[in-house]
């Protein structure tokens, strides 16, 4: 038993997901075949059958000595017999048998351990042979059928694709699972699959969302008013940490674990919709220093059923109004929480609210404003109806009523197809759906409930759940959603569907455009969410909650404003073509109060973020010392060189470590204990057969031990203890041994700290570009580029290293590669 | 293969109250077995294991000394195996959480890079029995709809986390419009799929071969829906299943997860009493949150990363006990419900397991395994070798043959599991 690895091996890996680019071919097609029996396979030694009549392979004799005692015959282990293999690797399944095969080979699980190796030049020669047939096969199959698979839209996108053909937002995540993400992006074309379940809820989904479109509720009545927060309940004026004043609530404290929280019962949506708010307030008392206070929303029923809509400061004595526009569900309330203020409620309480001095939030009133409609009917609904009349059928309800069904029918759904489609349709097109209409006008249904029989329709259509692109090269409607899907995560809107109707999408100047265009809007938060939040495992913030003991300092206000840092940043260099070398390091960042306190760094005020030149010795700058990242490559009580290390070479140099081996068992991290994880994983580098993936994977996971697992710098670890007291704070934790951050790379360049680690890996600019070149083209095309795309992401790289490696640049480069615009 | 109808018909006349012989359909099963009431089955998944030293007694056979945990069950202690040893083939630790998704369908390498799933093991039994009840099976979850039940495909089934809409599909059965309107509302899903159907086939002419496949899975997923959609407009027109209890009400907050637990559970108690289903997957709920538990405030993710801090483990215990709690419950619910002079725990196989050995070390060796009810011969501790067991996939085999399907072979398995035998017929 190898006891350093098995360690290494328990805490690799930690709760992220991972992309393989340079193994992608083969896993790509491997997985793909059912194999699940192969895996526990134990081949022996004996005689072999022969391969029936098959020419002979180049792996026959490796078959013939290693292989075939068990896997040949009718009774052949694991259900696999070597003669089932045939020298066709255009058939898909040989070719699938075939990779299982190279890749137990390759893994080594195969012949089984306790059995003799084949000689390793003999098995490099199958190994060899065995990829080049595979990628002869796969350039060939491109040919004819592209790259990418037909893919189907994914959560994300099917739910912005309904926003945006009809204008709804609405929750669909009951309904539609999250999508498999094993290839670092969960829009991979392989992995979107299909099943009854899932169209079934495309059914339902179909119907609540047609529902949320079509206005068949009376108008709603509008709520105008401002809330007088004097009148709460939850403010009480006496015995309290409340003073009411002549112009509104000064609040001296928050306590959320005793209820001691504003909650504005008085208010309540009454309706599903957007809400306008007006929240006008000062610091008190604050000696000329801001008051933060954050509002939340939900049912606050439960600690679940709230949600941040984000934090706020309002400078002292000078009455100041915020404004917010938040989406509500019915029956919602806000909450106002005070952020910062230095009393806790029994010390507000023991002087006397009325009389005392520390400093407070003054909120004068909140003017809430809704749902705002736009028009009524809604946009939604007469996306689908124009303006054809609604008809009152019962009290509450009303129909869309047409004089000519079968004439409006046939506008509606082409109109409805189009851009269900995302393409001109047919006649032929929308034949089965206006066949459906009329059969259920004929059986006496209403307009409006035939009408809806087609909607439903075309909405769980392949044509609407797919993207339909041609092989090799796309058409400009194609192209448009390819487009849109990749920076909007949602369908073309009219300008993109114009452009590709007069088919002058495909111009370089055209698209080069549009992509300026595409990035600026709004709509383009999605490629923030999705591509930046996958690629960096931002969507696992919350995977595990940092351990109060140890880092009691981690809250809300906290991690909310590290994402925001990550997110504005990246925004930052992508809409100013900034190198993207400033992804590994960079002499600013976004920071407000609270995360320049957690960094360590002077002089700023306030809650909102804002651009901030850092110090030369703040250790900070670039994504790889953010909070953010550093929280999501930790778990809540411990980081692992091993998992932070595995994520830069992953996600920054897209060098992903080989598969940690399966036999492999894992020891239990214990946090009570005076040894590091370096002095635990120290022995491993002297052995060969971990040392070979370790000297790659540990020197940036050691270059990060020096920030903890909430992202604070540390110059030791913390270790669980006795109470003592730290800055008037009764704390368990204790410093426990040194971190040392210093180690070499394997090509035995050394560095001291992260600073020195950064400074080496920008020295090989090429390799960063390279990898995000190779993940945007996974992201964007919904297949990860393999071998046989090098020669085109080198050009991509190139164009990219001409031009200072900016990151827009990077950007349009890949949407001008013929990669991008073929199937 | 033969159905002795006869022999069923005769001896209807007193059975037909229960409500699986509504349905009595399965050719596979054979003649005696038919007499008796079916057989069912309920995986559960605590997604972040059990912890190893609180679950596993230490001596193994007849004669061992319960558990912390399992003492908690001690009044079943003839009616479960508690089994260690146990893992998936060609499971890692690196991606522990992620083995979730194999946790019932044994597909080696979850999490890897370009992994695709199997079928799980309740929709393999679905598809030979699911069509004898109203719903073939029902996926459940404690959070999210992640669940544990996959399709042939490797697609993930939604599990549904709200009890209250489960049990308003089981039992409320609406107004004669309400179910005039679903009726109809199937017919129109009917219609639309039979127009897909149509559609799609033009439309895969055109396409090359590995889109085809695309589209093949979608046209199976279409053909697949209609035939159940058919089923359940004949199921919609039988009244539901009548139960003398208060629908149950969701529990908004995520951080409980044992009273979320305890609803799913009496309503997998519900739903196998009144045979609406016969199979049943479970997943756990898992959280970042503390749950309201005296004594407990840190959340049960970061409480099974204990790294050994004794303040963790004593709250991870806590949390746990409740956990195991919520289990004795169930077990007490199917074995006080009769039926045809067994009771229902006889009939049905409660699965506990996890695809973590350890929490804290991400070890998915060693899972933690509990088999009760179900009809095998119980009450011992089946230890194999930690370090070269079976695979898990082979008690699902049992599993299946206790459900009368006869299958040899699923996922990784290399046979049955040595030691546990059935106990009747």
């Amino acid at each position: 038993m190898n006891t350093p690895c098995i360690l290494l091996h328990s805490i690799l890996f930690y709760d992220l997901t991972f992309t393989a680019f340079k193994r992608s071919t083969l896993n790509r097609l491997a997985m793909r075949c059912k194999w699940t029996i192969i895996v526990s396979v134990a081949l022996t030694f004996a005689t072999a059958t022969s391969m029936a009549s098959e020419h002979e392979l180049p792996t026959k004799q490796l078959f013939t000595d290693h292989c075939e005692s068990c896997h040949s015959g009718t009774n052949a282990k694991g259900d696999f017999a070597t003669a089932k293999l045939s020298a066709d690797f255009n058939d898909k399944q040989n070719r699938e048998l075939w990779l299982t095969v190279l890749e137990q080979l390759k893994e080594g699980s195969m012949p089984p351990k306790d059995k003799p190796r084949p000689a390793a030049n003999k098995l490099q020669s199958v190994v060899d042979w065995i990829n080049a047939q595979a990628e002869k096969a796969e350039i060939a199959r491109r040919a004819t059928e592209g790259r990418v698979v037909m893919r189907r839209l994914n959560r994300a996108e099917y739910a912005n694709t309904v926003r945006d053909l009809l204008g709804v937002e609405i929750d669909l995540t009951d309904l539609l699972p999250l999508d498999t993400s094993t290839n670092g992006f969960d829009n991979n074309a392989e992995l979107l699959h299909t099943s009854s379940f899932l169209l079934r809820n495309y059914l339902d989904a179909a119907d609540r969302v047609l529902d949320e479109a079509i206005a068949n509720e009376p108008e709603p009545w509008i709520l105008k008013k401002r809330f007088d927060i004097r009148e709460e309940k939850s403010v009480k004026s006496t015995g309290s940490v409340y003073r009411h004043t002549d112009d509104g609530v000064a609040i001296f404290a928050t306590w959320e674990s005793a209820n001691i929280r504003v909650t504005m019962w008085n208010f309540r949506s009454h309706v599903r919709g957007k809400y306008r708010f007006r929240i006008s307030g000062y610091g008190f008392q604050s000696e000329g220093k801001p008051i933060t206070f954050r509002v939340t929303a939900g049912t606050l029923k439960e600690v679940t059923e709230e949600r941040l809509i984000d934090y706020f400061a309002v400078p002292a004595d000078k009455p100041t109004v915020i404004e917010f526009t938040e989406q509500l569900e019915p029956e919602n309330r806000i909450r106002i929480l005070a952020e910062g203020l230095p009393a806790l409620p029994p010390a507000v309480e023991k002087i006397g609210a009325d009389k005392y001095t520390g400093p407070g939030l003054v909120i004068q009133w909140v003017d809430v404003e809704g749902p705002i409609l736009e028009s009524w009917p809604p946009p939604s609904h007469k996306a689908i109806f124009g303006d054809l009349k609604l008809a009152r059928i019962s009290p509450e309800r009303f129909e869309v009523a047409s004089q000519q069904p079968m004439v409006d029918a046939e506008r509606i759904l082409r109109n409805f197809a189009r851009r269900a489609f995302r393409r001109n349709v047919s006649d032929e097109d929308i034949k089965p759906f206006l066949a459906r209409v009329k059969l259920k006008l004929d059986q006496n249904d209403s307009f409006e409930q035939a009408m809806r029989v087609g909607l439903k329709g075309i909405l769980v259509s392949p044509d609407f759940l797919f993207l339909r692109e041609q092989a090799p090269k796309l058409d400009d409607f194609a192209l448009a959603s390819r487009l849109s899907y990749f920076l909007w995560s949602s369908m073309p809107d009219e300008e993109l569907f114009q452009l590709a109707e007069t088919n002058t999408l495909h111009q370089p100047k055209v698209l080069r455009e549009q992509v300026d265009r595409l990035l600026s809007d709004p709509k383009a938060k999605a490629f923030n969410t999705n591509f930046m939040g996958q690629w960096l495992s931002l969507r696992a913030i919350d995977a595990t909650l940092p351990d109060g003991t140890l880092y009691p300092e981690y809250d809300d206000i906290l991690k909310t404003s590290m994402l925001k840092e990550t997110s504005l940043f990246f925004d930052e260099v992508l809409r100013n073509d900034l190198p993207l070398t400033n992804f590994v390091s960079s002499d600013f960042s976004f920071l407000n109060a609270r995360l320049a306190k957690h960094y360590g760094i002077p002089g700023i005020e306030g809650m909102e973020m804002r651009r901030v030149a850092l110090p030369s010795d703040s250790h900070r700058g670039g994504l790889l010392t953010m909070g953010s990242i550093l929280k999501v490559t930790a778990n809540g009580t411990t980081t692992s060189p091993i998992v932070r290390g595995s994520w830069v070479l992953e996600r920054i140099l897209g060098t992903p470590p080989p598969k940690p081996p399966q036999d492999v068992e894992a020891i239990e991290p214990d946090i009570r204990g005076a040894t590091t994880i370096r002095e635990q994983l120290a022995k491993h580098r002297n052995v060969e057969s971990c040392a070979s993936c370790h000297r790659e994977i540990d020197p940036p996971g050691f270059a990060l031990e020096s920030f903890d697992v909430i992202g604070g710098w540390r110059e030791h670890y913390r270790a669980t203890g006795e109470p003592r007291e730290v800055n008037g704070r009764r704390v368990r934790f204790w410093n426990g041994p040194a971190v040392d951050p210093s180690d070499s790379l394997s090509d035995g360049r050394t560095f001291q700290n992260i600073d020195e680690y950064k400074k080496l890996i920008l020295e090989d600019k090429d390799k960063l570009a390279r990898n995000l070149t190779e993940k945007l083209i996974a992201y964007g095309t919904g297949a990860a580029p393999t071998h046989a795309d090098k020669p085109q992401v080198d050009a991509i790289v190139g164009h990219a290293r001409d031009n200072h490696y900016g990151f827009k640049t990077l950007i349009h480069e890949v949407v001008q590669s013929a990669l991008f615009q073929s199937k | 293969m033969n159905v002795h109808r006869r022999t069923f018909i005769r001896s209807a006349g007193v059975s037909l109250a229960l409500p699986w012989l509504n349905v009595f359909a399965d050719e596979s099963r054979d003649s005696l077995d038919a007499m008796l009431p079916p057989r069912r089955m309920i995986c559960i998944c605590a997604p972040l294991g059990l912890h190893p030293d609180n679950f596993f007694p230490t001596q193994t056979g007849k004669d061992y000394t319960l558990s912390p945990y399992l003492d908690i069950l001690k009044g079943f202690r003839e009616e479960f195996t508690v089994i260690s040893g146990l893992a998936h083939a060609g499971m890692g630790s690196s991606f522990a959480h992620q083995a979730s998704a194999s946790f019932l369908t044994g597909a080696p390498g979850a999490g890897r890079p370009g992994f695709r799933n199997t079928i799980s093991l309740d929709q393999f039994a679905a598809d030979h029995i699911g069509t004898q009840t109203r719903f073939p099976s029902l996926a459940l979850s404690g959070e999210g709809s992640g669940g544990l039940s996959w399709t042939r495909t490797g697609a993930l089934i939604a599990a549904d986390n709200s009890p209250s809409r489960v049990f308003s599909r089981l039992f409320l059965e609406g107004n004669s419009e309400d179910v005039q309107q679903q009726i109809h509302r199937l017919e129109d899903g009917r219609s639309i799929l039979d127009d897909l159907s149509e559609q799609a086939q033009s439309l895969r002419s055109g396409l090359g071969i590995e889109d085809r496949d695309k589209l093949d899975e979608y046209l199976t997923s279409v053909r697949e829906l209609e035939q159940r959609m058919s089923i359940d407009e004949s199921w919609a027109k039988k009244p539901k299943p009548k139960v003398s209890v208060e629908p149950p009400k969701d529990i908004a907050n995520a951080a409980d997860l044992i009273g979320r637990t305890r609803l799913l559970f009496d309503l997998s108690h519900l739903a196998i009493q009144t045979d609406s289903t016969r199979l049943i997957t479970i997943m756990l709920a898992g959280s970042s949150f503390a749950p309201p538990i005296e004594g407990v405030s840190l959340g049960h993710h970061d409480l099974s990363h204990h790294g050994k801090d004794p303040l963790k483990l004593e709250q991870l215990k806590i949390v746990e006990l409740e956990t195991m709690k919520t289990v004795r419950d169930l077990l007490s619910k199917l074995k006080q419900s009769k039926e045809g002079g067994n009771s229902l725990l006889d009939r049905t196989s409660v699965f506990l397991g996890s695809n973590l050995g350890d929490g804290s070390s991400h070890s998915t060796k060693n899972l933690p395994v509990l088999l009760a009810g179900g009809g095998y011969r119980h009450g011992q501790h089946l230890a194999f070798d930690v370090n070269n067991p079976p695979p898990l996939c082979n008690l699902y085999v049992n599993m299946l043959q206790r459900l009368g399907i006869e299958a040899d072979k699923f996922g990784t398995s290399t046979g049955t599991l040595t030691g546990l035998e059935m106990s009747q017929g």
